[in-house]
């Protein structure tokens, strides 16, 4: 009885609870062992984790055939039968690396991506709204990065030997015509939007994606946000003007509402001006956003903006000083985003939108009056998604209607119309094909026809990154990009060929615990620029040609010093060019060789505030003394500017903002300009062109209501 | 005598037997569960995480309609993102984080214990890079607490990570820290009181609160 006892239990045991044992080791395609991979019985509770040498063993009293899952971050899954009956198992389980953000290479060449999600970018989104002396413009932040040259009476990008109308800028992928807001003579202008509105940056300096066309020398591409999370309304009381916006946020969308008021005249009354005002600027502006889900993946994005602006000015004629004519300009413009993202599977996402952009400058000069207008349409489809894990894939189509008119009502009654209509089809399509996780390839082309020229061209783009470290790498881009010769030439001439750049950019880049060190050098080749045929600005051709070399350092650093964020930035440049009315190559008057920024931005929690300083300076940059021989040859003196700015949160829904540029009162020369007639000693009468003023101090109050007091507008500071 | 002897053994062999058919799965559940619970509790290094993260995936992956394996597998990596120091390595293990955590609100949506996890992730996204990421954050982790608490106002995990984010904001701002002690008390008494029914109910953070008391004296 005991025995037959016990072989129940035995068999009872044996049918129950027989045990296999599974050992093993997992690896990775060079065959080191992965230690803490998963290694799932799958359905069963077994399984183990691998030891540091990516050994595992593990006993299962599960019988029959079953998965063996094996799983590791980084890695795809990967999966195997095995069958259990009693006798040990042994396998050798190879993991194949996943293509993934973390660690994959980046193509950084020419490229300074901002952004608060990803997370090795260079330069976050706050960055543009705590930059001392940028007062929170995007183009004043990126200034301070290299690539840029500082050129302080335009306040517009200028990058690499470019000029002002040679970077673009894209809102969610579709062109603003003109991103800038009007300035005075020698003023620099602001841009047109806020950085708060974008949830990311990328500003490139050259090399760029060939979903981006028309823009010689850099794009701007800037991501509107999705969602808001909150109901809030904030009010900025500023120095000049004021603001108020709404917020309403439901639980699949949101809109905003905005609008401002900026009269500079009490700022001009206080403070003695350079420019002789008969109206300082005096604007409106409001701005709406909607935002929608749809669907589990769709996101619809709806953003306009109307901008009504006026000034008027004496211009004082330079070899007589009481002789003067009254400048007016009222500019008005409007401009309308509409963007939808929808994904259509797991693998491939469709975005596009339409983008319209109404621009009009109404000038009284003296008693003749021009009127300008411009208007834009931008419709845009890409489809992205990936091929493989390997392969990305990026393709679109696009189209671009310009109109533009320009007439002149003169004093005596007769007048003139100078107009033009631009249709830009273009496609595109670009792969990035991942080698492995150290080496990417990315290859693409842009296909543009226009019908001023009737003509149809290819521009080849491709861009190269290699991980020499965990942290390091180098890349390499090559492009050729084109654009239409700008408004004022095209409308003389209209079959002028676009003027034509191409880019040779290598770049390395380490960023190790919140340091990141750069350096970049390029060439770019300028061929198409626009000429004075016979120096006769209504004759033009094709004849000019160009070029830019230089190397860029950057060097930023918050770890080192406590509650301190600083970066550094150096730019050479070598560039000239032979176009418009230049006699031969020469530098352009908007290049300098030399610019220097740093940025310090320093956290006071006993006083809850960031302080922050600028500091910029810029070489010498050309003039044209027509009492030399030599064109372009003068030099003006070194430009320098230190600025602070000081944040305070004396309570979680109050911030007071005070920034003031220049603070030791330098007065800068940006250039000189010259009489168009000899006087009586045969010399051309000269005038500096300074800075409108000598500091620019601006105070803001921002206070927002919320339900939740927690909630502030530093973001959007 | 000796054939009367087997009869109840053979009976609790076929009781063991019927009731492991019925029960196993729960019971085994429970006990794996424990044992690996008490593993995470105890971990003091991220391979130990690691290594109870994979047990309580292996767990969810096979039971499937139980949420505490994704709510531990979850908690796993928010610790070892609070041991990592790389920023980008534990905004990193937060995406595991947080994966693991949307599959146990699939199963339960309404749990405090998971929403004021969610909540925990948050606060450590801010912890990565303050200056950017404060603002949007802090009040999204504040928000996501503030319904934990709602949910159930006797979780004392919701209420302990709460006063932390309340303690924090105030010291930022140089304001009163009353609220956030306050909370803090709350947190404590409810640390004693609060008794789950579930077995496997999370019983992490005292000592969290009492650090934030210590703050508070």
């Amino acid at each position: 009885m005991k025995i037959l006892c016990s072989t129940l239990l035995t068999f009872i045991a044996l049918a129950g609870y027989a045990q296999t044992k599974i050992t093993g080791k997992v690896v990775d395609e060079r065959g080191a062992g992965i230690p803490l991979a998963n290694v799932i019985l799958v359905d069963t509770y077994d399984g183990t984790s691998s030891d540091t040498e990516g050994n595992f063993e593990f006993t299962t009293t599960e019988t029959g055939t079953k998965i063996l899952l094996v799983k590791f971050v980084g890695y795809k899954d990967s999966q195997r039968e095995v069958v259990l009956q009693g006798k040990s198992v042994t396998v050798t389980v190879q993991l194949e690396e996943m293509i993934n953000e973390l660690e994959a290479v980046m193509i950084t060449a020419g490229a300074f991506a901002a952004s608060d999600e990803s997370r090795r970018t260079v330069f976050k989104a706050i960055d543009i709204a705590t930059t001392a002396g940028a007062t929170a413009d995007i183009a004043g932040a990126l200034n301070t990065l290299p690539g840029t040259q500082k050129v302080g009476e335009s306040g517009r990008l200028f990058v690499r030997g470019g000029d002002g109308t040679e970077a673009k800028t894209f809102i969610d992928g579709l062109l603003v015509l003109d991103a800038y807001s009007p300035s005075a003579p020698n003023t620099p202008s602001r841009g047109r939007f806020l950085p708060f509105m974008f949830k990311g940056t990328s500003f490139s300096t050259g090399g760029y994606s060939a979903e981006y066309g028309q823009a010689l020398s850099s794009a701007l591409a800037l991501d509107s946000k999705d969602k808001a999370e909150m109901t809030r309304t904030d009010i900025g009381i500023l120095s000049v003007g004021g603001d108020i916006t709404h917020t309403q946020a439901w639980k699949r969308g949101s809109i905003i509402g905005k609008i401002q008021y900026t009269n500079i005249r009490p700022y001009f009354g206080l403070i003695n001006q350079e420019i002789d005002w008969e109206k300082p600027p005096v604007s409106i502006e409001g701005s709406g956003a909607f935002r929608q889900q749809v669907g589990k993946d769709g996101m619809l994005k709806v953003y306009g903006n109307f901008n009504h602006a006026n000034y008027s000015i004496y211009q004082h004629s330079i070899d007589d000083y009481n002789s003067k004519f009254l400048y007016d300009l009222t500019n008005n413009y409007r401009y309308l985003n509409g963007f939808y993202k929808e994904a259509l599977n797991d693998n491939w996402i469709v975005r596009g939108g339409v983008s319209y952009t109404y621009q009009e400058n109404d000038a009284m000069v003296g008693d003749d009056n021009i009127v300008e207008t411009e208007k834009g349409v931008h419709a845009k489809t890409v489809f992205e998604g990936s091929l493989s894990d390997k392969v990305e894939l990026k393709t679109g189509a696009e189209l671009i209607q310009r109109t533009y008119n320009q007439q002149f009502t003169f004093d005596d009654g007769s007048n003139l119309t100078r107009a033009f209509d631009e249709v830009i089809a273009a496609g595109f399509a670009e792969a990035d094909i991942y080698t492995s996780n150290k080496f990417v390839t990315r290859a693409g082309a842009r296909f543009e026809y226009n019908n001023l020229m009737d003509q149809l061209s290819v521009d080849p783009r491709i861009s190269l990154a290699y991980k020499t470290g965990t942290s390091s790498q180098v890349s390499f881009a090559y492009g050729k990009f084109r654009q239409t010769a700008k408004n004022e030439l095209v409308r003389i001439n209209t079959t002028l060929d676009p003027e034509k750049a191409e880019h040779f950019i290598l770049n390395y880049q380490r960023i190790e615990n919140n340091r990141t060190f750069r350096v970049e050098t390029y060439y770019k080749k300028y061929e198409d620029l626009v000429k004075y045929v016979n120096d006769d600005a209504s004759v033009l051709n094709n004849a000019g040609n160009g070029y830019a070399k230089g190397i860029e350092l950057f060097w930023r650093d918050n770890r080192s010093l406590r509650n301190t964020d600083y970066w550094i930035s150096y730019s050479f440049l070598d560039t000239k060019r032979n176009y418009l009315n230049y006699p031969y190559k020469a530098a352009p008057t908007f290049a300098s060789k030399h610019n220097f920024s740093a940025v310090y931005k320093y956290f006071v929690q006993a006083i809850n505030s960031q302080l922050g300083f600028t500091y910029s300076y810029t070489s010498g940059r050309p003039y044209n003394n027509p009492n030399t021989g030599k064109f372009n040859n003068g030099e003006t003196p070194v430009y320098s500017d230190l600025s602070f700015n000081w944040s305070y949160l004396p309570k979680p829904y109050l911030i007071v903002y005070l920034s003031c540029t220049n603070l030791l009162g330098r007065d800068n020369i940006f250039g000189y300009e010259y009489s168009t007639e000899q006087n009586a000693n045969g010399i051309y009468n000269s005038r500096p062109v300074r800075q409108a003023a000598p500091r620019f101090l601006f105070l803001g109050i921002f206070i927002t209501l919320s339900k939740d007091k927690s909630v502030n507008q530093l973001p959007s500071l | 005598m000796k054939t009367l002897n087997i009869i109840p053994v053979l009976i609790a062999v076929v009781i063991i037997l019927l009731s492991n058919a019925v029960f196993a799965n729960d019971d085994k559940y429970t006990q794996a569960m424990q044992k690996n619970i008490q593993a995470v509790y105890t971990a003091q290094s991220i391979p130990d995480y690691q290594t109870a993260v994979n047990a309580f995936e292996r767990i969810g992956a096979a039971e499937k309609t139980k949420w505490e394996p994704f709510y531990y597998a979850s908690f796993g990596y928010i610790m070892m993102s609070n041991q990592e120091k790389d920023g980008a390595k534990k905004d990193a293990y937060l995406d595991q984080a947080t994966t693991a955590l949307s599959k146990a609100k699939e199963i339960v949506p309404n749990e405090s214990e998971v929403i004021a996890l969610e909540g925990f992730i948050y606060m450590i996204r801010v912890s990565v890079d303050p200056a950017s990421r404060g603002q949007q954050f802090a009040g999204l982790s504040m928000q996501v607490l503030n319904k934990a608490v709602e949910i159930n106002p006797n979780n004392p995990r919701a209420l302990a990570l709460l006063a932390q984010m309340q303690y924090g904001t105030a010291q930022f701002f140089g304001s009163s820290t009353a609220e956030a002690c306050a909370t803090t008390n709350n947190a404590m008494e409810k640390f004693t009181t609060f008794k789950s029914e579930n077995p496997l109910a999370p019983q992490w953070g005292k000592q969290m609160a009492e650090g934030m008391k210590g703050k508070c004296k």
